[in-house]
């Protein structure tokens, strides 16, 4: 089966989640991605995984072995389709490794913080010596430059900051961050099509670029709502709960069963009428408080109340089927359980069988997007530490033999991190 | 003085426009956010984007606020403007043999087409992805639906907070004690929306290697479940459900509203000296992370009364100056006055006919030394006459034909 992005090779210093992830769906779809990582400093996703207390970096099989930093699950899923190469950059045999790396590679992608590549001597200038048409992007928090530059961030820090908290929380409270740091994957999934445009137009014209890529500009790049009430009505949105700033009503809303849930929208006037024959309510129907969206937006806690009453009398997936049948958009709220045996998602493909060996079969997260001719799936389970070192300092760089042991024996390459807490 | 010859002599080299996607032609039969998000992406990197609106609504956007002065007018809605930079609109009405006629003249032009109709509506017109293959096998179709265009939910409706539900993220996020939360400002659209701009990436860099398009399909549910993966990993890893929780990083209120202090284990001695009680540092009930986590109860009351009358600002800039990852809430207004933001230049004017002129959010990237050069949005049908009279051969006459039959 061919692979769409075969033939592009990309070397990838980068680390935790949004890099990671970003390198893997190209690497699903056939590039070539060396994730370079260092004795001194592992990738920080394999190093929660000396506290079992935290789930984030549940191990395989609930078990460390001698190795952990090989096991964890955050690591596991994010860092699938790559080599990998172990490499000390502070020394300068490690440094020249890249170098020679470097050069028979068509893309850069590295989120150290700020200066961290200039001080290995790798920064885009000292790359483009060497190879003059070289890619590189930085996925930086804030950007490569600016007051905030050195400033440190988490995707729980840049939902604050990028704007998403600020609309996001229970109608009349606070601000709320959102459950899964939805800053990473979303970066991660917009710099894909980045990647590809400064690939094009290498294709085209032959020259490399250097793209400076701000994370928290990234993420406020979704919140062209809340930015334009502002720049064009000086109005500061505030969060609305599960509400719609159009639709109403838009909940949701409580089902049979502990902890199980449905979201109902009504888009338009013909949905209200659907919901509330599906309720076999007539008098909500009837009633001409309701019969126009402003009129459903001022009387939304008095719907919510009904529509409550009703849902909770009946399964999630039930009410979603009654709804839907009806043209009501209505989808259960799925939990992680519920999630991986979804109808939609199993029937489509989603999981994606990608384990290291018999051991490990269960289904990790696949793409959000499919290809009809060129699918892409996992090409390699994600690499041990240092498990590509020789066959990419050989194959990539260029190196003998004689070469590959020496960096051995002087530390720049290894197997085992150099301390792991 | 000498009189200014041209803008040279002041010494300023031009830079160039940006333009990676500079000859891509891309015909947009999408609307909404997914769809508009798509396409702009594409067109502010350099491609050609042709958006077809209906002649009577037009895209959905445009009557979706929020609007200028809060009144509904189809030129005046922020979503769209924001959504629409740097396409060029035409009108054409769908529902009759003459409008597909002239949408398949069109799909003979363009190297990608994107739509986000209900899966299998392409196809009753007559122009879905196998019509387009056999027009030309190395045109791309990319298809943006709620749930993707096969399985059990592909006729399902679907909006924002279904996809965010289904996809597994509103469980997980908000007050356990309380009903699952969505994100706000329909973050599941836009996911989707920036997939479909990564998927046509994808497809074209394939295409121009092997001269081979294909019909690429994305999902907003999936998009979520990628989104999400927490909560469908800790399941999946461990066994157990990952519930709702108390965020990371707690929010504590100022003067002016709330900071997100982020409480690394390296963090605490810096933490003390904030506050101004070094003392606590070494103190017992502090000393280490199992301390602290038993009298957290503790650490948040003093931390809340502390902060209580200083500046969110201030305690943002003063804790990352000592190395700390705190946050702070950012609302519009802030975002516009970063200094970070107002430094990189993101946001940018635009003067538009008829919305006049407004600040927007920029392009998320710098491009080398090169500029962007982001166009405001197309007026309904601004670019009737330019795109039917070059790509079709119409003259004035047949243009105000089509015009008087509902066509355009």
């Amino acid at each position: 089966m061919n692979l769409p992005l075969e033939g592009i090779r990309i070397l990838d210093p980068s680390q935790v989640w949004a890099g990671p992830t970003c390198t893997k769906i190209l690497g699903d779809l056939g590039a070539d991605i060396i994730k370079v990582e260092s004795a001194r400093r592992m990738d920080i996703a394999r190093g929660d995984a000396h506290n079992p207390q935290i789930d984030q970096g549940m191990y395989l099989d609930n078990e460390p072995t001698d190795k952990p930093w090989d096991r964890t699950g955050r690591y596991l899923d994010r860092n699938r389709s790559k080599r990998n190469i172990c490499l000390d950059l502070t020394h300068e045999r490690g440094v020249d490794a890249f170098k020679r790396l470097a050069m028979n590679s068509d893309v850069v992608i590295e989120n150290y913080r700020q200066g961290v590549m200039a001080r290995f001597g790798l920064s885009y200038e000292d790359l483009r010596q060497i190879k003059p048409d070289i890619i590189m992007v930085t996925l930086g928090s804030q950007g490569a430059t600016g007051p905030e530059v050195a400033y440190g961030s988490f995707g729980v820090t840049l939902e604050q900051t990028a704007g998403v908290a600020s609309i996001t929380g229970y109608l009349g409270g606070d601000p709320s961050t959102s459950g899964v740091l939805f800053p990473d994957p979303l970066v991660a999934v917009a710099s894909v099509g980045i990647v590809l445009s400064a690939i094009r137009q290498h294709r085209e014209t032959g020259k490399g670029v250097y793209i400076d890529f701000s994370q928290r500009e990234m993420t406020s790049s979704i919140l062209g709502d809340m930015v334009m009430d502002y720049t064009m009505n000086n109005n500061i949105q505030v969060p609305i709960g599960n509400r719609h700033r159009t639709f109403a009503p838009q909940g949701i809303y409580p089902c049979l069963g502990d902890d199980k849930w449905i979201s109902i929208s009504v888009e338009n006037n013909d949905d209200w009428k659907a919901l509330t024959q599906c309720m076999d309510n007539s008098v909500l129907e009837n009633d001409p408080r309701f019969t126009n969206t402003e009129g459903r937006r001022e009387h939304h806690d008095e719907i919510d109340q009904h529509i409550a009453q009703w849902t909770s009398q009946k399964d999630a997936f039930i009410a979603m089927e009654i709804l839907q049948l009806a043209n009501v958009p209505a989808g259960v709220v799925n939990s992680g359980e519920q999630l991986v045996h979804d109808p939609q998602l199993v029937s489509s493909g989603f999981w994606e069988y990608s384990g290291r060996g018999p051991s490990d079969s269960r289904p990790y997260l696949s793409r959000p997007f499919q290809f009809s001719k060129t699918p892409g799936a996992t090409q390699l389970p994600a690499p041990l530490l240092g498990e590509h070192t020789e066959e990419v300092l050989r194959e990539v760089a260029g190196m003998s033999e004689e070469e590959i042991t020496e960096l051995a024996a002087l530390g720049v390459t290894a197997n085992d991190p150099l301390s792991f807490k | 003085m000498m009189p200014k010859i041209n803008d040279f002599t002041e010494g300023k080299t031009l830079s160039n426009v940006a333009s990676p996607l500079d000859g891509i032609k891309v015909l947009d039969f999408s609307q909404g956010i997914s769809g508009g998000i798509a396409t702009k992406m594409l067109a502010v990197m350099g491609a050609e984007v042709i958006k077809i609106e209906s002649p009577q609504s037009g895209d959905i956007s445009r009557s979706r606020g929020p609007f200028i002065d809060n009144i509904p007018h189809p030129e005046k809605s922020g979503q769209f403007l924001y959504l629409n930079m740097n396409k060029k609109g035409i009108t054409l009405s769908l529902d009759n043999e003459t409008g597909i006629d002239i949408a398949t003249q069109l799909i003979e032009w363009a190297d990608i087409i994107v739509e986000n109709f209900l899966p299998g509506k392409m196809d009753e017109w007559g122009i879905g992805y196998s019509a387009i293959e056999q027009i030309n096998p190395a045109k791309i179709l990319v298809s943006l639906s709620p749930f993707g265009q096969t399985g059990p939910y592909k006729g399902y409706r679907g909006n924002d907070i279904t996809a965010q539900s289904l996809g597994g993220l509103a469980f997980v996020t908000g007050d356990p004690s309380r009903e699952p939360l969505q994100i706000g400002g329909e973050p599941a659209e836009y996911f989707c929306g920036l997939s479909g701009f990564s998927g046509a990436l994808v497809a074209s860099t394939y295409k121009e290697i092997s001269g081979v398009g294909q019909h690429v399909d994305v999902s907003a549910q999936a998009g979520i479940g990628v989104a999400q993966m927490y909560s469908g990993l800790s399941y999946i890893l461990t066994g157990k459900e990952r519930g709702r929780r108390l965020a990371s990083s707690p929010l504590y209120k100022t003067a002016d509203g709330q900071v997100g202090i982020t409480l690394r284990q390296t963090d605490w001695p810096g933490v003390c000296e904030m506050i101004g009680r070094p003392e606590l540092e070494h103190d017992e009930k502090f000393k280490d992370m199992d301390a602290r986590e038993k009298n957290q109860d503790e650490i948040t009351a003093l931390i809340a009364e502390w902060a209580s009358d200083k500046k969110k600002q201030d305690l943002y800039h003063a804790s990352q100056e000592r190395g700390m990852t705190w946050g702070y809430i950012c609302d519009a207004k802030d975002l516009i006055e970063s200094p970070q933001y107002q430094h990189r230049e993101y946001f940018v004017e635009l003067e538009h006919p008829i919305a006049g002129k407004l600040t927007y959010p920029g392009l998320p990237m710098k491009w080398g030394g090169d500029q962007w050069d982001l166009k405001p949005a197309p007026t309904l049908g601004q670019h009737n006459e330019e795109v039917y009279g070059s790509l079709l051969g119409w003259d004035n006459e047949k243009i105000n034909q089509m015009k008087n039959s509902g066509i355009v």
